[in-house]
């Protein structure tokens, strides 16, 4: 009965998912529930249930009634001990904020805002891919979790399953449950040490406004748009209360915006390395305050600068597809 | 995209930690404290030498952790391993030397309070930390192996909230614990130990308890004090120094007179010449059919770790357990009544026993007619060589008086007029002819001589007589109104066959009558060692001693008295100890189930409590709305008041108060921190008391808009 099959191997697929969360399903925000917390004795817990059954044996020989009493309150401790750790995670509200940029090999910044509700949360742990943080959330407050992942590779990475779990408040029970949000962060590729300086702009037919910071002259102020660089930015005007205007610059340099080309680099190098270089020099570019054109398979991206531009050439370089 | 698909396939495994992290120098404190409470009870009950041992450690420790402190960065003091193993062999051997063995309870426990110590001085990592907490927890059970009084319950109690205490603080993350205040786990601890009570509640009434032991106790009790079931000159006088008590007794009709009080124990018939002993094995007997009126009582008797019980002479039916629900079903027999009319239970006593007794004061009952009670009259006359002028001086007043009961008199007579002292401390006695020792040299002697020589004496004139040991007194305890009798009670008196009846004689009341009328403590010379209790008469401190024991007593009746019996006849009594394991279960997991419904939503409902800050919040803005001056959605309590208080300025004070609180609630110090709660109480209280004075919006809205 291959009908009756497909459906028993979808009803646990769908209690797997509801068990472990695989799947990154979760929208926000997640408020956990006893449906989605577990609970189970930590290692020292087991010690002491081991040590509450040793006391016991002992007292039931030697018919010590005071032994029973000691025994049986310690075994209350325990009992209320694993209904304050479900509390302590019950209620707790988790959203995603966002994920950061970084570059392979550092870590990536994902940000999961983290609410107690009415009552403080203690000693909660956030872990996923590797990262883990813990905090004590004070009732009423929601507050951003930093998730650091270590990254190795370039490309789109997820946050995956996230673990928020706590031992509050005696360490003898681990409650725990799973969040997945649908978060993903891109890894730019680690740029190229040492990296040669910047090709030269194509001959400055455009009039456009464009300057290397260190050797140019300060040509006047203009208003500042969204995007602008943050080192153009006129900070003794803000500072004055005067407004935001972006400085502008006369070039001297190479004129033009700097044409970053993959078909450029020498064939010998390999597809990573070109990657690392054309990197190098977005950020190179970006920091001399140089608007730069970039090609690479798959990817044409006109003049410009700013943030958004650099970010996505970064973002580009980061998700091209193994070429060659 | 393959490369970013290989990127998100990527699995990140938790980083193991290659070392496990330190213990911070102040849960290495929590912890020494859970074990100094663990420690101090059991101190009285453990070889001195151990105890010094066992606290010098901890002592130790605390002292290294000290010196840390004042040389901070400096390499961490600590004891090499090898020297601590050598520290735990040597121990045991000590232990295995001063006990005699090693396998048993007394000298394990000796051994553990040895360990906790060692252990606590290499406790590094929190894995040593969670092994420390268990050991200590099992630490806090032994003292109730000696003790379980009133007094031994109150001082476990330190011990269990720190173990709670020492939990939290091991469970603290990193560097936290240096910032602990030292309320705040010891305030958690009793919280939730306080909240676990009803769990050990349900837990105590319905865990079976067992009827004996799962393996056999180890001799640990032998040489406790108590009757024996062989008796030599001085072993009565011995056990007359001790205040303990040997049972109390709670009379249901009037309480016998004190020359009838004879708790009848051992009867020792076999005599080799300097000890006596029980005839090996007494044939079950049958209850004396005398006409009168029986006494009934409950006895409440101390493990004494022999099979006997205790009954008034002459015991009338077999023991039942007592229980404090009138049931009525009787339980099996706990005890057989041999032919000498002792009680003796089917195993020995070695937790209280509660058991309720019928006696007819009778001091004679026939011996019966059959083969066996010739045998036993036989072995009443049996007596060895020896003591050649005692049995002399027998033969010689038995000339003068053929009757047995005149010979008796005369015996008796004798004891009374001769300078013969009642004396706990006897003059020692020669191994070879002790009675004639006693008889014609000494003539100072406790109960045990003068039975013995009564005994003997009889015998070589022909007389069937023999010994029986128990005790004789008690005293009404008038805040309880039940007899306390002590093991300064114990006494040995005779029994012979007169007339057809074995009789009743005490030839300590003819030497000195004061003692059976009045105790021990009235009947012997001032100068002699008696126990203290014994003759505090009628002082404010007997008077306190005796409210204590009234206590005791209760407590022993339904704490440390809740047995198999008590629980079974509880269970009765709640219909349910026909019930299978799985009811039982049921039932106990019914409880459970309540008990962790009703902490929850007790637990819920402070929670609720804790959201009524927003509750009025929310009603107030609410309020302030409709009156026409609506909070903007960035405007926060601090400027949305400010605003309010421009356009109300007779509330202006109100306004700047709910700000305030309500800021302080929302965005002030946690709750959590125990510490602030009354602070955060108080701001709740605020906020409500302004938000009262505020009229309703209706009347807001009609106040004039200030120019």
């Amino acid at each position: 009965m291959p009908a009756a099959l497909a459906s028993t191997s979808s009803w646990t697929a769908r209690w797997r998912q509801r068990a472990f969360r695989h799947a990154p399903a979760d929208l926000d925000p997640v408020v956990l529930r006893h449906s989605r917390i577990y609970i189970l004795p930590t290692r020292r817990g087991l010690a002491f249930l081991a040590t509450l059954a040793i006391m016991l044996v002992t007292s039931l020989n030697y018919a010590l009634s005071l032994g029973f009493v000691v025994t049986f309150l310690l075994a209350g401790l325990v009992g209320s001990a694993l209904l304050h750790t479900f509390r302590n995670l019950a209620g707790i509200e988790l959203r995603p904020l966002a994920a950061g940029e970084a570059f392979a090999g550092s870590v990536l910044p994902f940000t999961v805002a983290i609410a107690g509700g009415a009552t403080a949360r203690r000693a909660v742990s956030l872990a996923a891919r590797g990262a883990r943080v813990t905090m004590d959330v004070p009732a009423g407050a929601a507050l951003p979790a930093l998730l650091d992942v270590p990254t190795s590779r370039r490309g789109r990475i997820a946050l995956g399953r996230v673990t928020l779990s706590s031992d509050y408040p005696l360490g003898l029970w681990r409650g725990w449950a799973y969040v997945h949000f649908p978060l993903t962060g891109v890894v730019y590729p680690a740029p190229e040490l040492n990296a040669p300086p910047l090709p030269p702009g194509s001959a400055g037919d455009d009039a456009q406004t464009s300057a290397r910071g260190d050797d140019a002259d300060l040509a006047g102020l203009r208003t500042y748009q969204d995007g602008d660089p943050l080192q153009r930015v006129a900070w003794k005007a803000v500072a004055r209360g005067a407004g935001w205007y972006t400085k502008q610059f006369d070039g001297a340099g190479g004129g033009g915006p700097a044409v970053l080309a993959w078909r450029s680099l020498p064939g010998a190098m390999s597809a990573e390395g070109k990657l690392a270089r054309l990197v190098a020099w977005v950020l190179a570019a970006e920091r001399a305050a140089r608007p730069f054109t970039l090609s690479a398979p798959g990817i044409a991206l006109p003049a410009g600068q700013g943030r958004d531009h650099r970010r996505a050439a970064l973002t580009a370089l980061a998700l091209v597809s193994a070429p060659d | 995209m393959a490369a970013a698909a290989t990127v998100d396939s990527l699995r990140w495994r938790r980083p193991r930690v290659a070392t496990r992290p330190a213990l911070a120098p102040t849960q290495v404190r929590w912890l020494g404290a859970l074990l100094i409470a663990a420690q101090l009870p059991l101190l009285s009950f453990v070889p001195i030498w151990v105890a010094g041992f066992g606290a010098m450690q901890v002592a130790l420790r605390f002292f290294l952790l000290h010196r840390d402190r004042l040389r901070p960065g400096a390499v961490p003091a600590r004891i090499p391993t090898w020297a601590l193993a050598l520290f735990a062999v040597a121990a045991g051997l000590a232990i295995r030397q001063s006990f005699g063995y090693f396998i048993g309870r007394d000298p394990s426990v000796a051994f553990l309070f040895v360990l906790i110590g060692i252990k606590f001085l290499e406790t590094r990592t929190a894995r040593d930390g969670t092994l420390l907490v268990c050991l200590a927890g099992f630490l806090v059970v032994t003292p109730f192996f000696y003790n379980q009084s009133v007094l031994a319950a109150a001082a476990a109690v330190p011990a269990l909230v720190l173990v709670g205490a020492a939990l939290q603080v091991l469970a603290l993350p990193g560097d936290e614990p240096d910032f602990v205040r030292w309320r705040v786990p010891i305030a958690r601890s009793a919280k939730l130990l306080a909240q676990g009570i009803p769990l050990a509640a349900i837990l105590f009434l319905l865990f079976p308890r067992l009827a004996g032991p799962l393996w056999g106790l180890p001799s640990d009790h032998m040489g406790k004090s108590g009757l024996s079931d062989r008796m030599a000159l001085g072993t009565i006088s011995e056990l007359s120094l001790s205040d303990s008590v040997a049972f109390r007794v709670d009379f249901t009709s009037l309480v016998p007179a004190p020359a009838q009080r004879y708790w009848r124990g051992p009867v020792l018939t076999r005599f080799d010449g300097r000890e006596w002993t029980a005839a090996p094995r007494t044939p079950a007997g049958e209850f004396a059919r005398i006409a009168a009126r029986p006494v009934a009582y409950t006895v409440t008797l101390e493990p004494h770790y022999k099979p006997w019980l205790f009954a008034l002479d002459l015991p009338a039916a077999l023991p039942r357990v007592a229980t404090d629900a009138g049931d009525e079903e009787r339980a099996a027999p706990i005890a057989g009544l041999t032919r000498d009319q002792q009680l003796v239970a089917l195993a020995p006593v070695t937790q209280p026993l509660r058991y309720e007794q019928l006696s007819i004061l009778s001091s004679a009952y026939p011996p019966g007619n059959d083969e066996e009670a010739a045998a036993e009259i036989a072995d009443s006359r049996r007596l060895p060589r020896g003591n050649p002028r005692t049995q002399a001086l027998a033969s010689e007043l038995r000339l003068r008086y053929p009757d047995d009961a005149a010979f008796v008199r005369a015996v008796l007579q004798r004891f009374h007029d001769e300078p013969y002292v009642y004396t706990l401390s006897p003059d020692a006695l020669y191994p070879r002819d002790p009675v004639d020792g006693f008889l014609f040299e000494s003539r100072r002697g406790f109960c045990e001589h003068y039975a013995s020589a009564f005994v003997v004496l009889l015998r070589a004139a022909g007389i069937p007589a023999r010994i029986v040991t128990g005790y004789q007194g008690g005293e009404m305890n008038p805040n309880g109104g039940y007899m306390i009798v002590r093991q300064s009670d114990a006494h040995a008196w005779a029994e012979a066959l007169v007339g057809g009846q074995w009789r009743r004689y005490d030839p300590t009341a003819a030497v000195a009558p004061s003692r059976i009328e009045g105790g021990i403590g009235r009947a012997l010379p001032a100068d002699d060692h008696v126990p203290l209790l014994a003759r505090l008469d009628g002082s404010w401190i007997k008077g306190l001693q005796l409210a204590w024991d009234a206590v005791n007593h209760d407590w022993r009746r339904h704490v440390i008295g809740f047995n198999y019996e008590q629980q079974r006849s509880l269970w009765r009594n709640w219909e349910i100890d026909r019930f299978a394991p799985w009811q039982m279960v049921a039932l106990a997991s019914a409880f459970v189930l309540a008990w962790v419904g009703a902490l929850l939503a007790w637990l819920v409902w402070r929670r609720r409590r804790e959201d009524r800050a927003l509750a009025l919040w929310k009603a107030l803005c609410g309020r302030l709305a409709r009156a026409g001056l609506p909070r903007q959605p960035h405007e926060g309590p601090l400027a949305y008041a400010a605003r309010a208080a421009a356009r109300w300025p007779e509330f202006a004070v109100a306004f700047d108060v709910i700000g305030d609180a309500y800021a302080v609630l929302r965005y002030g110090p946690a709750a959590g921190r125990d510490d602030r709660q009354r602070e955060r109480a108080a701001a709740l209280a605020r906020l409500a008391r302004a938000v009262d004075v505020l009229p309703a919006a209706g009347a807001l809205r009609t106040l004039p808009v200030p120019a």
